[in-house]
Formats: structure tokens, sequence, C-alpha cells
């Protein structure tokens, strides 16, 4: 059945517009990590929920050619748009994207990150949380292009990208976290603050693949 | 922008310039709760940590890097490594000061550094007071030197 021109063109404006719309999940899950404590999060929260949506946008086109493996039919992908009107939503939205969003609005919120880290400090809190969810959001263009060199193409590449996000977590950024703890614990300590919490899981933070290895040596 | 490069340049601004810093502080108010005849030993202890904060950091890397990084034994052998660096490194340097402190008690100095009798511990009070830059700088060399490891 040939679809008429407009739901064509349609179904292609929303394929266009999901790396913008990827954009803004991220800065969804950048002000949810805050919510949730901004060093940590909650298992099925909302920080998790908006990776997971960014994730998938991403991954469109290969989550739905899996689909299409399983004989269901799906809409072609691919070409221009027709319709100049519908050309012109893409071009706004994703103009909005680029020039408010990422210029504008990212940088705003991660300076009232910044700002309610100066007053978690006052409240005597720990001004770590906001600094991160900060610097979270001020990343999130690049983080948005390295999730997509994440992309492997395939059916499973939603899995894939996913699979490639915990393995920058575990190989890169919780190895810097090791540091942070280090720091933290020393505080700690000078404070008569348990310490010895920070120091064991900045021995975690350096080893979390082997203990997922352990977890699964456990299990199988 | 990246998350990866602002974590690490957050990292190395607290560890690298910010704990030096505060190292001064925790000397200070060492010295003032000495002076008062308060425990100060772990803002002493704090003063020389965050001065290494770099290398104790690379402390744990190397007991984490003992064994490969699919190991499932990783972390069990990375805490083992700790407790023989706790055991074999630390409480025999901790037995030299315990020595240290025996002889000082058996000479009466630690007496006399007491509420009761408090001459000797505002002396050595003021003597911080006035050299504490020193006492920093002294922290300083000592950790430099640290670096090249026992020999």
């Amino acid at each position: 059945m040939t679809l008429p021109q407009i739901i064509v063109d349609l179904l292609t404006l929303l394929f266009n517009l999901a790396v913008p719309s990827a954009i803004c999940t991220m800065v969804l899950a950048g002000i949810a990590l805050r919510q949730e404590g901004g060093v940590n999060f909650q298992t099925g929260g909302k920080f998790q929920r908006w990776v997971l949506w960014s994730v998938i946008l991403l991954t469109l086109p290969q989550l739905l050619s899996w689909f299409a493996a399983q004989g269901i039919t799906m809409p072609a992908q691919g070409g221009g748009i027709g319709s100049a009107w519908v050309a012109s939503l893409q071009t706004s939205f994703s103009g909005f994207v680029s020039n408010v969003v990422v210029a504008k609005l990212i940088p705003l919120l991660a300076a009232f990150c910044v700002l309610k880290a100066a007053l978690d400090a006052a409240e005597g809190q720990s001004p770590l949380a906001s600094i991160i969810a900060g610097l979270f959001l001020l990343s999130v263009s690049g983080t948005v292009q390295l999730m997509q060199s994440w992309n492997s193409g395939s059916e499973f590449a939603t899995t894939d990208m996913l699979t490639s996000a915990w393995n920058f977590l575990a190989g890169t950024i919780l190895p810097e976290a090791a540091g942070l703890a280090i720091v933290g614990a020393i505080f700690n300590y000078a404070r008569h603050r348990p310490f010895m919490p920070l120091v064991g899981s900045g021995l975690a933070f350096l080893s979390v693949s082997a203990i997922w290895q352990l977890v699964q040596a456990m299990a199988g | 922008m990246n998350l990866s490069n602002g974590l690490l340049n957050l990292t190395n601004w607290l560890g690298n310039v910010i704990m030096p810093t505060m190292a001064g502080l925790f000397a200070a108010a060492a010295v003032y709760r000495f002076s008062k005849g308060h425990p100060y030993s772990h803002l002493g202890y704090a003063a020389l940590a965050s001065l290494m904060c770099s290398g104790l950091l690379r402390a744990m890397e190397s007991f984490s890097n003992q064994a490969a990084w699919n190991n499932p034994d990783r972390y069990w052998i990375s805490v083992l490594t700790l407790v023989n660096w706790v055991g074999n490194v630390l409480l025999p340097l901790y037995g030299a000061g315990q020595v240290v402190l025996a002889v000082a008690h058996f000479a009466g100095l630690l007496e006399r550094m007491t509420i009761g009798e408090a001459w000797v511990r505002n002396l050595i009070s003021a003597m911080c007071c006035f050299s504490l830059s020193g006492l920093l700088r002294l922290g300083e060399f000592w950790v430099q030197h640290g670096t090249g490891g026992v020999r």
C-alpha cells in the first residue's frame, strides 16, 4: 500500500527529529539526576528512564529494523521531505534545540546548579551533587555525540548502546570518581565522619567490572 | 565539552589545588586544638593526607591493579592488598611512633602538656603558630620525597 505523501513526510519528520529530541531527553535526565541525588540515581527512576528514551531515540531506525526482521511491516525510512511546510517544521524544531536549548538553556541550567551547590554548601550539605549535575548538563551535546558513536547499526543497536554506556561508566567515569572518593574520605576523616565507606567504594569504583564478573560467577 | 573531561578536571582541581590549600587550614586547626589540650591528631593526619591526594589515589589504583580488570577476585585482592599495606607498612610506622611516645611518657614530658600543667604545651603551640608555613613546607617536603618510595 502506498502511503500518502503527507504521511511519508510526517514520518520522515519524526525520524529526523529523533536526535534533537534525544538532546532534550538528556537535558531532562540531567535535571532528574540532581533530583535523585546528583552523585547517585534511583533504580527505575526518572534519570534512568530519560537516558533510556535518549538511547531509544538515537537508535530508532535500528530498533524498528528489529521489528521489520520479525515480519512486521515498517514505514520506509530515509529520503527528503517533499512538503515545504513540514520541512520548515523540522528546521524550526532543530533550530530551537540547537540555538535555544543547547546554546542558551543548558548553560543557564548548569549555572543554576552551581548556585544550588553554593546554597547546599551553606546548609552544610555536599556541593558535589549539584556540581556533577551541572557538569552532566553542560556536556549533554557531547554525550549525545558520544552515544551516537556507540550506535552499532545492527538490530540490537539499542542494547549495544546501553552496553557501551555501561563500559563508559565502568571504565572511564568511575575511576575518575575514585579520586573524588579519596577527597571525600579525607574531608570526612577531618570532620570525624565515617570515611571507610568512601575508601571501600573508591576501591570498588576502580574494579567495578571485576565485581560484575564476580556477581556473574556467583550466579552462574 | 564532555562529561569525562569535566569530571577529570573537577577531580584534579579538588585533589591538586583545593586539598593542598585546605591542608593549611587543617594544620592550623590542629595547632589550635593542641593548644587547648584537645585531641588534635586526626587534623594533623588530615593535613598530611590533603597534601597527598594524588598519591593516595595512585596507592588505591595500585591496590586494585593487582589483578586483571575482569578477574572476579580483583576487589577481594585489592582489599587484601590494602590490609597488607596497613599491616606491613602503616602499623610498623605507627608502632615506631608509639615507642617514641613511650619514651616521652617515661620522661614525663607528656604530663607537662596536660591541662593541669600546660607550660610545655603552650610553648610548643606558640612555636607551631609562629612556624605553620614551615610545618606545611616540611609536610610537602616529606610528600615530595615520598614519591620516590621507601629506600
